[in-house]
C-alpha cells in the first residue's frame, strides 16, 4: 500500500515538475540563428612570465610560437602585443577583462615558466573567454629546456581544440625530400622538421636517390623509396630509433608505397612486362596481392581512413582520370569527370575530401573533391604543383610547387607551401634548401 | 384479477394522459412536408442571341420587346417609398433645427436695437448765426452709428448662425459617436466577461518583423570555426534581458553535450560570445518585456563555409 502510494506521489511529482518546465519554456520566446560568420577569431597571447632571465626569454618565446602557429592556422587573428592595456600576468590571476575586451580580443592566453633545475622547466597556461569572463582550459607541464617548442606546440593544440573543436595539428613533423645542386646533377636527400619549419634535420646523405617518402598511421615510421644502384628499392626508417630496414626491391616501381590505415600492410604500384597495376603487401607475412589487372597504367593508390576503399588514378578510360575502389579490388567506378588529367589523389584523414593534382591548359592544380567526384575545388595552382598531403586533422594541406624554369632549364625553385581547405591562406614552409614530396605525420605521441 | 386488469388499465391511461397533456410536442401536429418544385429561372427565348436575319426583323423584335417591357411595366405595382433611416430623420431634424435657430435670429435682429442718444430738443435751429454766449457749453455732437442695412444684418447673422449651429451639431453627433462607442464596448465586456487581460496581452503580441531584427542582430556577432558545421544539432542558449536589452545571463541549456562533444562545446562558446556582444539587443518599443526569457537556437548545419 506504501509503495503504490509512494510510486504515485512520485509520479505526480515527476509530472508536475515536467509541467512547471514545460511552462518555464512556453513563455520564452524561440529565435533561430541559423546564419554567421567564419572569420579569424581576434585573439591575445599575452608573455608567459617567469621570475629569471631565462625563464622570461622562454616564456616570450613559447607565445611567439602559440602565435605564429594559430594565425597560420588562418582561423586566428593575433592583436599585436604593443596595443595591450594591461600587463601580462600569471596563469593563477584572473585578469581584468575591461583590459582586454575594448581590443575586440575574444580569447586571452597567459602563462607562465619555472625553472625547475637546469635542464627542466614547468610550463603553465590558461585559456580566458574575454566576452563571457570566464576561463576556458588550463594546463601545466614539466618538461626539457630543450622541448620548450615543442610544449607551444602542445599548448597551440590545446587552445586550437577548445576554441575551434577541431583536434590541432601543430604538434607534427613533415617529413620531405631536400633539394641542392643543378638540374641535371640534383642532391636528394630525406628531411625531417617540424610543421612549422624548424628543428630541421637531414635523414639520409644524398649518396643514392630518395623518393616519395610517407609516414605510417600508426607509429614514428616512414617509408621511402630509394633507389640503389638504379634499383628501386623501399626502405622502413623509425625515427625514434634511427634505424632502418629494407623492405625489398620493387624493379618498376616509381612510387613508394603507402600504409594502410591500420599500418599492417602497404600499397603501392609496381610496372611488370610494361603494366602498372596496383598491389598490396601484408608486413607481417611479406605476402604480396594483386588488386588491378588491367592494360592501363594503375597507380598513386591510397587507402580510405576506414580502409574499405582504395583510390588511385588510372589511364584505362582514355585520359589519366581518379577511380574507386573497394579494398579487394572489386567495384572499379571512376569518379573524376572535369576537363584535364588527375593525378596522386589523397584520401583526407576523416575521409570527407580526396586531395588532387589536377593538369589543365598547361597548368597544375591542388584541389579537393567529395569521395564521389562531387564539390571539385581548387585551391592552389602554379606552374607546377603536386603531391597533396593532409595535416592530421584535414584542414590543411602541404605540396610543393615549382616555378618556371631559368637559364633555358638549369635552375629552378621547389618550395614547400601550405593551404587551409579554403583555399584562401597559402603559406611558404621555409626549409634550407629547395624542397618537394611532403609528408605530414599524425600527432606525436605525448 | 378484475382489479389488477382495471389497475393495468387505469396506469395505461393515465401514461397516456400524461404523455398527451404533458408533451407538448404531442400536440402539435408536424406540417406535411411538400414536395420540393424545382423551378428554372433562367428566361429561355425562342431565339438566339446570335446575329442572324435582317436588321428590320430586328427593330421589329426590338419594338415588339419595348413594348413587352412597358407592358410588364404598367402591371408592376409602385414600390413604396424608402423607410427613411434614423440618420435621415436626425439631419432633416438637424436642418430644421438650423432653420429655426436661422429665424429666430434673424427676428431678433430685424428689431431695431434700442440705441441710448439723448436728444436735446431745446437746441435752437440755426437761422442766422448765432451770437456767441459767453460760459454757455455748447452740446458736443453725438456720432450716430452708421445705420445697418437690413439684409447686411440677415447675412452676418446667418453667418453666424450657421457657424454656431454647426459647431453644436458637431458637438451633438460626437456625443453620440462617443455614447454608441461606450454602449458597444459595454456588450462586448458583458458577453466576453473579464475580456480587459487578453486584450492586453493581444495588443503586446510581437510580430514576425521583431523576431527577424533580433535575429539578424545577433547574426552579425556569431563568429564560428570551420568546425561549427560539424555540430548536426541544435545549440540552445537561454537568455535574460532588461528592458533596455542588455543581457543579463546567457545559459547554455544542455549541458552534457557541451561536456561530452567538443565541436559542439566550442560552437556553443562562439553562439555565447555572439549574444554577451550583440548586448544591448534591438527590442521592439513597447514590447520589451515580452522578450525578457529568450531561447536562441543556433543551428550551424545549413551554413556554408567555402
Amino acid at each position: 500500500m506504501n509503495k503504490s502510494l509512494h510510486h504515485i506521489c512520485s509520479r505526480l511529482f515527476i509530472i508536475t515538475f515536467c509541467l512547471m518546465i514545460s511552462k518555464a519554456f512556453a513563455d520564452d520566446i524561440k529565435i533561430k540563428i541559423n546564419s554567421g560568420q567564419i572569420e579569424p577569431l581576434p585573439v591575445a597571447i599575452a608573455d608567459f612570465t617567469g621570475k629569471e632571465g631565462k625563464s622570461n626569454q622562454i616564456g616570450r618565446q613559447i607565445s611567439e610560437v602559440i602565435s605564429n602557429n594559430l594565425v597560420g592556422s588562418g582561423q586566428f587573428k593575433a592583436i599585436e602585443s604593443a596595443a595591450f592595456i594591461a600587463p601580462p600576468t600569471s596563469p593563477s590571476v584572473r585578469p581584468n577583462f575591461l583590459d582586454w575586451s575594448p581590443l575586440g580580443i575574444k580569447a586571452l592566453v597567459t602563462g607562465s615558466v619555472k625553472n625547475i633545475n637546469n635542464d627542466e622547466i614547468e610550463v603553465e597556461f590558461r585559456l580566458w573567454d574575454v566576452v563571457a569572463e570566464t576561463d576556458l582550459i588550463g594546463l601545466r607541464l614539466t618538461v626539457a629546456s630543450k622541448a620548450w617548442r615543442r610544449v607551444a606546440h602542445i599548448i597551440s593544440d590545446e587552445i586550437f581544440e577548445r576554441l575551434s573543436g577541431d583536434s590541432g595539428y601543430f604538434d607534427t613533423r613533415i617529413v620531405y625530400v631536400s633539394e641542392s645542386g643543378p638540374q641535371n646533377k640534383r642532391l636528394k636527400r630525406l628531411a625531417i622538421m617540424d610543421q612549422d619549419g624548424e628543428n630541421h634535420q637531414y635523414l639520409t646523405d644524398g649518396s643514392f636517390l630518395v623518393l616519395t617518402p610517407r609516414f605510417s598511421p600508426t607509429s614514428q615510421e616512414i617509408t621511402y623509396l630509394a633507389y640503389f644502384k638504379n634499383e628501386p628499392r623501399v626502405y622502413i626508417f623509425n625515427l625514434e630509433t634511427g634505424q632502418q630496414e629494407l623492405l625489398g626491391s620493387f624493379p618498376g616501381m616509381t612510387f613508394a608505397p603507402r600504409f594502410s590505415p591500420a599500418g599492417d600492410k602497404i600499397i603501392m604500384s609496381l610496372a611488370q612486362k610494361g603494366i602498372t597495376d596496383i598491389y598490396t603487401m601484408n608486413l607481417n607475412n611479406q605476402e604480396v596481392k594483386r588488386l588491378t589487372n588491367s592494360s592501363a597504367i594503375d597507380t598513386s593508390p591510397s587507402y580510405s581512413p576506414d580502409g574499405k576503399q582504395i583510390i588511385f588514378n588510372s589511364d584505362r578510360g582514355g585520359s589519366q582520370q581518379i577511380y574507386i575502389m573497394d579494398s579487394n579490388g572489386k567495384n572499379i567506378k571512376r569518379i573524376s569527370f572535369g576537363n584535364g588529367r588527375y593525378a596522386t589523389p589523397v584520401w583526407a584523414p576523416k575521409g570527407e575530401l580526396i586531395a588532387f593534382t589536377k593538369m589543365h591548359k598547361n597548368k597544375f592544380y591542388i584541389g579537393v573533391m567529395a569521395p564521389d567526384g562531387s564539390g571539385e575545388r581548387l585551391l592552389a595552382q602554379g606552374y607546377l604543383v603536386e603531391g597533396p598531403t593532409w595535416a592530421p586533422n584535414g584542414r590543411v594541406l602541404m605540396y610543393f610547387k615549382q616555378d618556371k624554369p631559368i637559364d633555358d632549364g638549369k635552375s629552378t625553385n621547389v618550395n614547400l607551401y601550405k593551404i587551409d581547405i579554403t583555399g584562401f591562406r597559402e603559406t611558404r614552409i621555409i626549409t634550407p634548401s629547395d624542397g618537394s614530396d611532403p609528408a605530414w605525420s599524425p600527432l606525436l605521441p605525448n | 384479477m378484475v382489479s389488477s386488469t382495471f389497475i393495468s388499465i387505469g396506469l395505461h391511461v393515465s401514461i397516456i394522459i400524461i404523455a398527451y397533456f404533458g408533451m407538448p410536442s404531442l400536440k402539435i401536429r408536424e406540417p406535411i412536408e411538400q414536395p420540393i418544385d424545382i423551378v428554372e429561372d433562367t428566361p429561355i427565348s425562342s431565339q438566339t442571341s446570335l446575329k442572324l436575319g435582317s436588321v428590320k426583323e430586328k427593330k421589329e423584335i426590338n419594338d415588339k420587346k419595348v413594348e413587352v417591357k412597358e407592358k410588364k411595366i404598367k402591371k408592376s405595382v409602385p414600390p413604396p417609398p424608402p423607410v427613411p433611416s434614423r440618420e435621415i430623420i436626425d439631419k432633416k431634424n438637424n436642418e430644421l433645427k438650423k432653420q429655426k435657430d436661422l429665424k429666430e435670429i434673424a427676428e431678433i435682429i430685424k428689431k431695431k436695437p434700442k440705441l441710448n442718444i439723448n436728444k436735446k430738443k431745446d437746441v435752437p435751429k440755426v437761422v442766422a448765426k448765432p451770437k456767441r454766449i459767453k460760459n454757455q457749453i455748447t452740446p458736443k455732437a453725438i456720432v450716430k452709428p452708421e445705420k445697418i442695412k437690413n439684409k447686411q444684418k440677415e447675412n452676418l447673422a446667418k453667418g453666424l448662425l450657421n457657424t454656431l449651429a454647426e459647431a453644436k451639431i458637431k458637438n451633438d453627433e460626437v456625443k453620440k459617436e462617443k455614447s454608441k462607442k461606450e454602449d458597444i464596448l459595454k456588450t462586448i465586456k458583458k458577453l466576453a466577461g473579464n475580456s480587459n487581460r487578453r486584450v492586453k496581452e493581444t495588443s503586446l503580441s510581437y510580430s514576425q518583423t521583431d523576431i527577424d531584427r533580433i535575429r539578424s542582430h545577433v547574426s552579425k556577432f556569431f563568429n564560428m570555426s570551420y568546425a561549427a558545421l560539424e555540430v548536426n544539432k541544435m545549440i540552445p542558449l537561454k537568455i535574460i534581458t532588461d528592458l533596455d536589452g542588455t543581457v543579463k545571463s546567457v545559459n547554455i541549456i544542455e549541458k552534457s553535450k557541451y561536456l561530452k562533444d567538443k565541436f559542439y562545446r566550442a560552437t556553443a562558446d562562439a553562439a555565447r560570445r555572439a549574444v554577451l556582444d550583440s548586448s544591448p539587443l534591438p527590442l521592439p518599443k513597447g514590447k520589451e518585456k515580452l522578450f525578457r526569457n529568450i531561447v536562441f537556437d543556433f543551428d550551424t548545419s545549413r551554413i556554408n563555409s567555402y
